[in-house]
């Protein structure tokens, strides 16, 4: 077993011992802070952190509404706006102070979730077909450790990086939000749309359920691209395909939505958090229980079809 | 008593309809230098990565000290160190950290190996600089030295002098040559410079069209052996020395200019000697090779022909 983490560590250390993996880091340490230098001048943080906050929200409100009233044919202004009204007096009735904080930054950058789903795709994609590349696949397979072995260390450490870099996005943001914006405390309330309307759950859950949400379709767009990487030795191939799917993922369930087969689709099921809110599913037929069978055997798939192709084959020259 | 490193049973690989090597049967020993020569597409390369796993086998066996590397890959292979084909290393980590990542794999194996191994191929002023950055020579050596690591009871060398100068390959063949003496190690090189495995040699064996066509000692004197002694005579009158030859003892002799050439046993030249000083005939030179490991080679391939 200590010899499986040799492995790990081996992987591992070929990932970080590259400038290129950091020159990612820098990429995303960049987006954070100029996040945070885009929200800090553009938007009023303070409006709500007087004693009056109460009656700017009311305002505001009024102002919602003026807009509801003069783009009457608008479905999506009126859905918006409606949505945030309610919210607004949700804060005015439980007497909740809206505040601008490192928590609530941290929370806006779970859209950053899809740049570490990215990075990792390209990393995944890279771990097995550069070694094809380099050569120094002939090195790994000639030592007392099976295929098996190594091709799970190389998956394992993958997933080990996909963490931190989520831990530092995590990180990073709040430590960037703490510095522009404050902190709003050790873990206070957010007030979000739940099913039954609005409610206040403390941050620190609400964004480990959104971080953690984003990880289903992280988890599967890496291992899509480490079975592409296995199976052809092509990372560009890989990281190509994972990314197309991962962007045209949602476009292809609606073209194929009144198939009956449309719920089989692995992007029907990736968005677990539609379940949460207690509405009606996406596509059709689809419930959490379904949804995670059908992530669980895609899962299955993936990794079989990598083993199978890592066992078989015969590593020939280049 | 030699105790049987390696042992190729009936070894044979199909890609597709093509049989590539066609049954390979031969042992190599603990602490014998046996080279694997051939002409290219001969199927060296094939049969190296069969032995070390690689690749897949049709049919036959490899056993290493008794263990299949079908059956029971990892007891077998801990007993190998190769270099198959280039000898290829991470281009972003330097040396040193390419032979700790190798080392890492084997449990076993101390900093203090590592810097032994180093100081074995001679990279000691380079070890810490990025292998990217390596010549061909220096990839080589560390290629041999992650071989070395894990003291293997047999080490694999794909065109080991490859892009090495010559003080750089008689270094390397010493030391192959102390392996095997020293540490009786079963050393496998495969190359197609014959006057190299002459010189690094204990044992050949040649492969054409996936077929081990012959297996020969290098300093083979078996009485088979000694009819391809050659012999270069000068003499005047040249064409009563032509006429001795033939008459006292039956031999044709080519004529080159004013040198005789034939084929003897080393043994009569002396005799023939004294007959031509009893005749009065002026000998100038003699010279005696022994037909040299090429010429044994291309007698045995044919003509370098690939199929």
């Amino acid at each position: 077993m200590s010899n499986f983490f040799q492995l790990v560590y081996n992987e591992l250390n070929k990932i970080y011992i590259r400038k290129s993996t950091w020159a990612m880091y820098g990429i995303l340490a960049a987006l954070i802070i100029g996040g945070a230098i885009l929200t800090n001048s553009f938007e009023d943080l303070d409006k709500y952190e007087n004693d009056n906050w109460r009656e700017v929200l009311q305002e505001e409100n009024a102002a919602l509404e003026q807009e509801i009233a003069e783009y009457e044919s608008d479905d999506f202004i009126l859905e918006i706006n409606t949505s945030e009204i309610e919210k607004n007096n949700y804060h005015i009735e439980n007497d909740i102070q809206p505040q601008y904080g490192a928590w609530q930054y941290v929370l806006e950058n779970a859209g950053l979730l899809s740049i570490v789903s990215l990075l990792t795709i390209i990393i995944a994609a890279g771990i097995v077909a550069n070694e094809f590349r380099w050569g120094t696949i002939k090195l790994l397979l000639i030592r007392p450790i099976t295929r098996t072995k190594i091709l799970a260390s190389k998956y394992v450490s993958v997933l080990i990086f996909a963490l931190f870099t989520l831990l530092f996005v995590l990180i990073f943001s709040l430590i960037v939000g703490a510095l522009f914006f404050g902190l709003e405390g050790m873990n206070p309330p957010i007030v979000i749309e739940q099913g039954a309307g609005f409610a206040d759950v403390s941050a620190i859950s609400h964004i480990l359920s959104e971080y953690g949400y984003g990880m289903v379709n992280l988890i599967m767009m890496t291992t899509f691209a480490f079975m592409i990487s296995t199976v052809f030795r092509n990372s560009s191939l890989a990281i190509g395909t994972a990314i197309f799917l991962m962007m045209a993922g949602n476009t292809i369930v609606s073209i194929f939505m009144e198939k009956p087969w449309a719920k089989y689709i692995l992007f029907a099921n990736t968005d677990l958090s539609q379940y949460a809110s207690g509405g009606e599913p996406w596509v059709e037929g689809t419930s959490l229980g379904f949804s995670i069978i059908v992530l669980i055997v895609y899962f299955i798939i993936f990794q079989l079809l990598s083993w199978f192709f890592f066992n078989k084959r015969d590593v020939a020259g280049n | 008593m030699t105790e049987v490193a390696m042992e190729l049973i009936d070894l044979k690989k199909t890609i597709g309809k093509k049989e590539i090597i066609k049954g390979l049967s031969f042992t190599i020993n603990r602490g014998e230098v046996f080279g694997f020569i051939g002409p290219n597409g001969a199927g060296k390369t094939t049969t190296i990565r069969m032995m070390v796993g690689l690749m897949s086998i049709t049919d036959g066996d490899v056993r290493i000290l008794g263990n299949s590397i079908k059956q029971n890959f990892k007891k077998a292979i801990r007993e190998v160190g190769a270099i198959v084909e280039n000898p290829e290393m991470y281009p972003f980590m330097t040396g040193r950290q390419n032979l700790l990542h190798f080392a890492r794999m084997i449990p076993g194996i101390d900093k203090e190996r590592i810097n032994e191994v180093i100081a074995v191929v001679g990279l000691e002023k380079v070890i810490n600089q990025k292998a990217g950055k390596y010549s061909l020579g220096m990839r080589q050596r560390l290629g041999i030295a992650q071989a070395l690591l894990h003291k293997p009871s047999i080490l694999i060398l794909d065109e080991p002098t490859n892009g090495l100068d010559p003080a750089g390959i008689r270094e390397i063949r010493h030391y192959i040559r102390k392996l095997a003496t020293e540490e009786n190690v079963a050393v496998i090189i495969s190359s197609h410079l014959l006057s190299e495995i002459e010189l690094m040699c204990d044992r050949i064996g040649i492969i054409k069209n996936g077929e081990l066509i012959a297996t020969q000692l290098v300093n083979d004197t078996t009485p088979d052996n000694i009819n391809l002694t050659q012999v270069t005579l000068e003499a005047t009158p040249i064409n009563q020395a032509i006429d001795l030859l033939k008459t006292n003892y039956e031999i044709d002799v080519v004529q080159e200019g004013n040198q005789l050439i034939f084929q003897s046993e080393k043994e009569i030249i002396p005799n023939v000697i004294k007959t031509f000083v009893k005749h009065e005939i002026a000998v100038y030179q003699v010279g005696v090779s022994k037909a040299t490991l090429e010429d044994k080679f291309f007698d045995l391939i044919g003509e370098n022909t690939i199929e």
